[in-house]
């Protein structure tokens, strides 16, 4: 996650306004998820777009491959449903058409996170008059997430040394569930300190940014006044 | 839980993103008032917590599977529900946008299942749940475990009416949908409610400030007719939306009536309006296919709903003590 993150964006894209970019992704799923089983022609054509999009991002195989094979069985298992309600006689186009749709769009999806950095995502949000306010809690949630992922993973290792891999259900069940807990008092009280912190900075609720800075160079400066 | 782009029609999700966006603006509009400078550390901590807690994984009970929390209705009881719903969008945005978990065209929908419908309604659940009972834990732990399993069953019901909607339904009959989806969400919701519950209770014995409290008191009697409201309201929703689509099979006492043969008397008794008269009834023709007969039945089923509700008020006002004769009889 922090490696998507942090990405810089490619050198053949970076000429693309990132405007443009959200929009393109867009509109290639606005297409996608609107042509029926007739428009078959039309369908594949997006698929090569997305495509040679991912090729000339220079995308590894392997990457998308990872990814598609933890989003294929999810779908799958619920497009099968169809079928699976007529006996499976009729219902397979049906499913075909949301596996190539989904499989297109999250292709699109994967595009636009591999050429645009989150903090370029962010200053989008700005620009198109997305409240400032909600764009500081995106950023502020952003930075924090990886701070209560270590937490998290310092726990779930605690966890494992003290369960020896013998747990029962029942019992697995209740420690996760104090292990959220766990997390919800620790998450909580850090952000009591956070926003000291912050009052101690400055902070009076107003998202303030820095708008000479290059889009894919920069960190959104609203993560940075708020977080930093 | 996620819907992925290409399972809803455009339409559908342009609808279900504006709604979305109605809810997170007014939320955010309610937050600004409530919080002021605290609500980015807040609302961004928490929404960092429920993407956190998501990734904690348990084995569902008799299979192989795992699920994970959702975690409106957690997110609803610690910051309020305004900030929960707010939460609950952050988390799917950033998991659609970072992890390709869940459409970007789908983000309203999947926003409004988790977020509005989870946090909001949610909390509307857990909060009137919550005041029935004197004891705090245990009014926190059935009012969070009721109210997680209803939202996640009332996020279900939803997807099966927007799937409708996006022209599927066409070819697909939506009861079975509909009972597919309910039969496999329950079990989730039945995980999610333990988890939920569980943490709560974890988190109102270690911490209980941190659990949200409304501003306002209520006095018991108010908070009564809240719940005796919600209640006429879900009963008038579900006569009026979910009737239209009952299975068209027979229920059991029909079954048994065909095998042992005794539904014969049944149309033998039926004299009062013979089968062919030209009298004709109210919703007669509702066992006529086209396309009125699901308005037709929702129609039914509310205004059967609402004559019952009448007449139990009715019957309440006539069983109440005269206060002249209660006064006298006090005396």
């Amino acid at each position: 996650m922090t490696e998507t993150s942090e990405r810089i964006s490619p050198p053949a894209f970076r000429p693309i306004r990132p405007e443009t970019r959200v929009m393109a992704s867009l509109a290639v799923i606005a297409m996608s998820t609107s042509l029926s089983a007739e428009h078959w022609p039309a369908q594949a054509a997006l698929g090569v777009l997305v495509f040679v999009a991912l090729t000339i991002a220079r995308v590894p195989a392997d990457w998308i491959l990872r990814r598609l094979a933890v989003f294929l069985p999810a779908l799958v298992l619920l497009t099968i449903s169809f079928p699976a309600m007529h006996g499976f006689r009729t219902g397979w186009d049906l499913m075909f058409t949301i596996l190539f749709r989904a499989t297109v769009s999250f292709l699109a999806l994967l595009w636009l996170t591999r050429v645009l950095a989150f903090d370029a995502f962010l200053s989008v949000l700005l620009r198109w008059r997305v409240p400032g306010v909600l764009v500081a809690m995106l950023a502020f949630m952003h930075r924090y997430l990886f701070v209560l992922w270590d937490e998290l993973d310092r726990m779930r290792t605690a966890w494992r040394a003290r369960e020896f891999g013998h747990g029962r259900t029942a019992g697995r069940s209740i420690a996760a569930a104090r292990l959220i807990g766990m997390l919800v008092v620790r998450g909580l009280t850090r952000a009591e300190r956070v926003h000291l912190a912050m009052l101690a900075r400055g902070w009076d609720g107003t998202v303030r940014r820095i708008d000479n800075l290059p889009d894919d160079d920069a960190t959104l400066s609203t993560s940075q006044t708020v977080t930093s | 839980m996620h819907i992925f782009d290409g399972v809803l029609s455009p339409p559908v999700c342009a609808i279900t993103g504006a709604i979305s966006c109605a809810a997170v603006t007014f939320s955010l509009r309610r937050l600004k008032a409530s919080y002021s400078d605290r609500m980015v550390p807040l609302t961004g901590m928490m929404a960092a917590i429920v993407f956190a807690g998501q990734m904690v994984n348990v084995p569902v009970f008799g299979t192989m599977a795992s699920g994970h929390l959702m975690g409106g209705v957690l997110a609803a009881a610690i910051v309020g529900p305004h900030a929960g719903c707010l939460a609950l969008a952050l988390v799917l945005t950033v998991q659609c946008v970072v992890l390709r978990d869940g459409g970007l065209m789908s983000l309203g929908a999947n926003v409004l299942h988790m977020g509005v419908v989870g946090s909001l309604g949610g909390y509307a659940v857990f909060s009137a749940v919550r005041r029935c009972f004197a004891d705090d834990l245990r009014g926190v732990v059935v009012g969070a475990v009721l109210a997680s399993w209803v939202s996640v069953m009332a996020a279900a019901c939803l997807f099966c009416v927007e799937f409708q909607l996006s022209g599927h339904g066409r070819n697909y009959d939506l009861s079975a949908i509909l009972t597919l989806m309910v039969s496999v969400h329950s079990a989730i919701g039945i995980g999610e409610a333990l988890l939920t519950g569980a943490a709560l209770a974890f988190i109102q014995q270690q911490r209980p400030d941190l659990i949200y409290h409304a501003q306002g008191h209520q006095t018991p009697a108010a908070s009564v007719s809240r719940i005796v409201l919600a209640g006429v309201v879900c009963a008038l929703a579900v006569a009026a939306f979910i009737a239209p689509f009952r299975s068209p099979r027979p229920d059991g006492l029909e079954t048994v009536a065909k095998q042992t043969g005794f539904d014969r008397l049944e149309s033998a008794a039926n004299v009062l309006i013979p089968a062919d008269s030209p009298v004709s009834t109210p919703f007669a023709d509702r066992q006529k296919s086209g396309s009125w007969q699901r308005v037709a039945v929702g129609l039914a089923g509310a205004g059967g709903t609402a004559a019952v509700l009448v007449l139990a008020g009715l019957l309440g006002r006539s069983l109440r003590p005269d206060p002249l004769v209660a006064e006298a009889d006090h005396d």
